[in-house]
């Protein structure tokens, strides 16, 4: 055997047993993949306090006890909203999605149009039933053609996060129109320390939220209620995004960065005592109550002012939705149905400090809710509120308007680029249009 | 140098070679004939690993791009279609020239902070290590958190970057890094060059440190100025790894999608939208993998044609 | 010497001092920025003064870390899934860097372009169908399979720096060592590998740290608490539109010592390598 035989022989030896070597533990695995071993996959995303948390997860177990299944057969995955939209796409691309999951608004059409999700009209009607019943404004959400695919387990309203300290200092009262509105930030506001309007304007959910709504007190809407007819080069909408345009370049109420906020921007703004009024839902206000109770002393939760039109209020649904690739679909409805029962649902709704608003009507009667002065509009808040496609529900079509920020970047054309907004107008229905031809043809 | 493993150059007087240059000179020729055989067996854990795990879900997401595929649906064969829309999109262009100018940006500017920080901790200096270790952390902190802490030293109203400016005296009104259409790229390539660098300088470091003392100890006898030992010594040298190096942080900033997506998501009114991140927006946000694989793959043929033109003279035999 | 050229060494070297300097505070600052903001209590982190040293400094944000999260495990995954795809890439892209730096054969440039290539489709992309096969193949949830998802990320990238570098350890001191009757791998083994230690270094660490700061496939891949990283356990601090920066901050913080500790660690042991290489060669 010459030295360059030897060589390439070891070489070719080195090289296998390297491969199989680092490559063991995927033939060893390859072997076991079998049945999924777990009876109950619950995706938990962050409740907001640790305490929510904590009692959510001591529900799941609760059940899976009550149900015969052991501790192993339980999977309890913590995901956070970062990469919750890949891990789930990823889930349903290979196969595996959860059991049950908390699911925004048009995500529970999304999915029940693809026939992903379990048909829980009866856990709905169940909860319909209880004394006083559940906000009705929650099911535009969970809807798809007549059946509930979705279990709503909360109602935001996205109230006027408000300093009534300085409407004191200043004597004045919360402005009952816009008109007011912007006259009352003039005179409170002190830029560049303090501002009147913390309103987002960045290309993100929260600037679609609060544009829209400030365009329904003037008439305007994306679109009607058939879901099909997309009006959103409607004279109204260009006169609330003439108001708009009004606050951010002559008015100057709303802080030039707006445009480039992400969702925390508007938070962020009110908590450093740098904005007097936002549009947000009670994130801000639970975060105030764990961490800033001086300020949260000071604050008020108010609807939207009037337009012409009056006054239309926001609310978003977040629902608990069972998806059907699960071997043991009771077991998944169960857990749903043991969250909803009034009690445990109390236990969580409270923990949260504001964050969740109830969806069972009868439990705002409770002191919890009566002891915050803060929260009497809320109940009318919920009872009227419309979602962000208002006239129209949460479709998928809606859902991919507000992922892709298609409003935003309307609003940006007139603030940044400086368009005409029925300009603007214009090209956001083209493009609106587009999404609701494309998701009909589906 | 450039002899290559050929004896024939080092020894190109037949007559003259010694025996165990002979016997050498045998076995080297089996080598060669081997050679490929050795290669092929070095490469495979490498390959076995790329085909296994990078070229199968590549060739998936070029076919993902000629169907029209929800998320959680099945697909649709609809050919060059999602191209087409792409193509009468008139963010699209906008897109390709956003991508273009921050890519060439960002990498010519980590290049030269890299090569000049990688020269100066060359040097001998007390607490070199320890200098050396502070100019990574940009790369030790996961990309997401560096992102978000630079969105929040950007922030107009509570940002550290304008209560600085504005305590020191430098301006008197609040300025909107990120949402101020000429500002917002340039903050952008900031962060990108940020975190970037450390890439660039320690590569480079590690080139420098190869080159034996004793090279430019002799130039310097010779007479040579600091500038032309540069030139002839420290750049043949480094070439290849400039090379290696500018190629694959070409390629990662131009599919980073990280500090768009925190910093400006692409705003302010499509003023730092880039190819990653648009796809990213079609694939999770519309929810429209196809399409979203398209976005993705658009940029392709520009960034194969960098790749084969950079690496042309790298790849070839008679290089040194 | 002549005094022109150590003159204008010294002339460089204040100036390299100073830009040192400039460069030192421009990546610093964002990093004790971190560090501060861990160290503050909510209202101030809020405040409209951003501090630059905290006026109460407090580890409230530390001790919620520690007790409401199981931090230690993820410092634990992160560490064994960052270790073994260093080891991993480092053998496998040594021996291939080798081959495609001083081999000639069929296919050469092919593959070595091919490795750029692997990073056209970036993970954003690829983690779907990469996902569908780790289920495929019950590696969801399991360091194998992340481990196995970060090597095709790592040794393209491993196999492709070490190549530029082996290309330049000059010929000569192989050829001496294949005419004293060493075998290829031998070769490669005894000069060319001693002689790229601050290559092997740097090449290990930044696949260290890759995996080590790595989120999506970690986020995708791993539900279990048992498995997960140090990564995705900080995006937990972000809930919906609230960020609960003080925590956030200080796992991040906490979360960056170990790769800068390690990396201290290889510099002096590179240089000690360096230098006795050096008086050997």
């Amino acid at each position: 055997m010459t030295k360059a035989n030897m060589t390439r022989r070891q070489a070719l030896k080195t090289a296998v047993a390297v491969g199989l070597a680092t490559t063991g533990p995927w033939w060893l695995v390859r072997g076991s993949h079998g049945a999924r071993a777990k009876k109950l996959v619950f995706w938990q995303l962050p409740n907001f306090t640790p305490l929510a948390d904590q009692l959510q997860k001591e529900q799941v177990y609760e059940f899976a006890k009550s149900a015969g299944l052991k501790e192993s057969e339980v999977e309890y995955a913590t995901v956070s909203n970062e990469g919750f939209a890949e891990k789930l796409a990823a889930a349903l691309e290979a196969g595996n999605p959860p059991d049950v999951a908390r699911l925004y608004e048009s995500n529970v059409q999304f999915y029940a149009a693809q026939g992903h999700l379990l048909d829980v009209t009866d856990l709905v009607d169940k909860m319909r039933r209880e004394p006083k019943g559940i906000f009705d404004s929650s099911l535009t959400a969970v809807r798809y053609s007549g059946r509930a695919y979705g279990v709503p387990l909360a109602v935001n309203p996205w109230p006027v996060h408000a300093r009534v300290d300085l409407l004191e200092q200043h004597k004045l009262d919360y402005p009952k129109t816009w008109d007011e509105f912007i006259e009352t930030c003039m005179k409170i506001q002190s830029p560049p320390r303090l501002f009147g309007f913390g309103m987002c304007l960045g290309l993100v959910e929260d600037t679609t939220d609060n544009v829209m709504n400030l365009l329904w007190c003037y008439g305007g809407k994306m679109v009607e209620a058939d879901n099909k007819t997309v009006v959103m080069n409607s004279p109204e909408n260009a006169a609330g995004v003439k108001v708009i345009e009004a606050m951010f370049r002559t008015r100057k109420i709303i802080p030039q960065g707006a445009i480039g906020w992400d969702n925390s921007g508007n938070n962020k703004a009110y908590q450093s005592r740098q904005a007097a009024f936002v549009m947000n839902p009670t994130s801000i206000y639970a975060y105030l109550n764990q961490s800033d109770q001086d300020l949260q002393k000071r604050t008020g939760l108010f609807p939207v002012p009037a337009g012409p039109k009056g006054t239309v209020n926001l609310i978003d649904t977040w629902a608990f939705g069972a998806f059907k690739q699960n071997p043991y679909p009771e077991l998944a409805r169960g857990l749903i149905s043991y969250f909803m029962q009034p009690a445990n649902y109390d236990k969580i709704i409270q923990s949260t400090g504001g964050r969740w608003v109830p969806v069972y009507k009868r439990l705002f009667d409770s002191p919890f809710w009566k002891s915050k002065p803060e929260f009497k509009h809320f109940v009318s808040m919920a009872e009227t509120g419309v979602p962000v496609s208002y006239a129209g529900s949460p479709t998928p079509a809606a859902g991919e308007v507000l992922n892709t920020h298609l409003i935003p970047k309307m609003i940006q054309r007139v603030l940044v680029d400086n368009w005409e907004p029925p300009r603007a107008l214009e090209e956001c229905h083209r493009r609106i249009d587009e999404v609701y031809a494309r998701n009909r043809k589906v | 140098m450039t002899s290559g493993l050929d004896p024939a150059v080092l020894y190109p007087d037949e007559r003259a070679v010694p025996t165990p240059v002979l016997r050498a000179r045998r076995r080297l020729s089996l080598t060669r004939r081997h050679e490929a055989r050795l290669a092929y067996a070095l490469l495979l854990p490498a390959l076995l690993v790329i085909l296994g795990l990078v070229a199968y879900p590549f060739v998936s997401a070029v076919y993902l791009s000629l169907q029209n595929k929800p998320v959680g649906a099945p697909g649709r064969f609809v050919g060059l279609a999602n191209y087409a829309e792409l193509f009468r999109d008139e963010v699209f262009f906008q897109t390709v020239r956003n991508t273009i100018v921050y890519t060439a940006v960002g990498v010519s500017l980590k290049f030269v902070l890299g090569l000049t920080m990688a020269l100066i901790l060359d040097q001998e200096r007390r607490f070199n290590n320890v200098f050396r270790m502070l100019l990574f952390v940009p790369w030790a902190v996961p990309v997401v958190i560096a992102a978000l802490n630079w969105r929040w030293i950007f922030d107009d109203l509570s940002g550290f970057l304008n209560n600085f400016l504005i305590t020191v005296g430098l301006t008197r009104d609040i300025i909107s890094w990120l949402a101020d259409p000429r500002l917002a790229m340039g903050c952008v390539i900031a962060v990108v060059v940020w975190q970037g660098t450390p890439f660039y300088t320690m590569t480079f470091l590690a080139g420098l440190q190869a080159i034996p003392r004793e090279l430019y100890e002799a130039a310097e006898i010779d007479g040579a100025s600091v500038v032309r030992q540069f030139v002839h010594i420290t750049v043949p040298r480094l070439r290849t790894i400039f090379l290696t190096t500018v190629m694959l942080s070409t390629i990662w900033t131009a599919t980073n999608l990280q500090f768009v997506l925190i910093l400006t998501r692409g705003g302010p009114a499509n003023r730092t939208e880039i190819f990653p991140h648009l796809a990213y927006v079609t694939a999770l946000g519309a929810r429209r993998l196809g399409m979203g694989a398209a976005v993705s793959l658009a940029f392709f043929p520009l960034l194969v044609i960098l790749i084969i033109l950079l690496t042309r003279r790298m790849l070839s035999q008679t290089d040194d | 010497m002549p005094r022109t050229t150590s003159g204008t060494r010294l002339l460089f070297r204040w100036i390299g001092n100073g830009l040192l300097l400039v460069m030192l505070v421009w990546t610093l600052v964002p990093f004790y920025w971190m560090m501060a903001t861990s160290l503050k209590a909510d209202q101030e982190i809020y405040g409209f003064e951003a501090t630059l040293v905290p006026h109460h400094p407090t580890l409230a944000a530390y001790v919620r870390l520690f007790q409401q999260t199981p931090f230690m495990k993820y410092v634990r995954n992160s560490t064994i899934i960052a270790v073994s795809t260093t080891a991993v890439s480092l053998v496998f892209g040594c021996l291939g860097a080798y081959a495609l730096a001083r081999l000639r054969f069929r296919g050469r440039r092919l593959i070595a372009r091919g490795l750029v290539f692997t990073y056209l489709v970036p993970p954003s992309l690829l983690f779907i169908p990469l996902f569908a096969m780790m289920s495929a193949l019950s590696l969801v949830d399991t360091h194998q399979g992340l481990i196995l998802a970060y090597l095709g990320f790592t040794v393209p990238f491993c196999t492709w720096l070490l190549m530029g570098y082996f290309r330049s350890v000059p010929l000569e001191l192989e050829e001496a060592a294949l005419v004293d009757g060493c075998t290829r791998l031998g070769a490669l083994i005894r000069v060319v590998l001693p002689m790229s230690l601050p290559a092997l270094a740097v090449v290990a660490f930044f696949s260290f740290t890759q995996a080590w700061n790595e989120f999506l496939y970690a986020n995708v891949f791993v539900n279990s608490v048992e498995v997960r990283t140090i990564t995705t356990g900080l995006t937990l601090f972000i809930v919906e539109d609230v960020f609960f920066w003080g925590p956030m901050m200080g796992a991040a913080f906490l979360s960056a010592l170990p790769p800068l500790v390690v990396y201290l660690v290889f510099q002096r042991w590179v240089v000690k390598g360096l230098t006795l290489g050096a008086v050997k060669g």
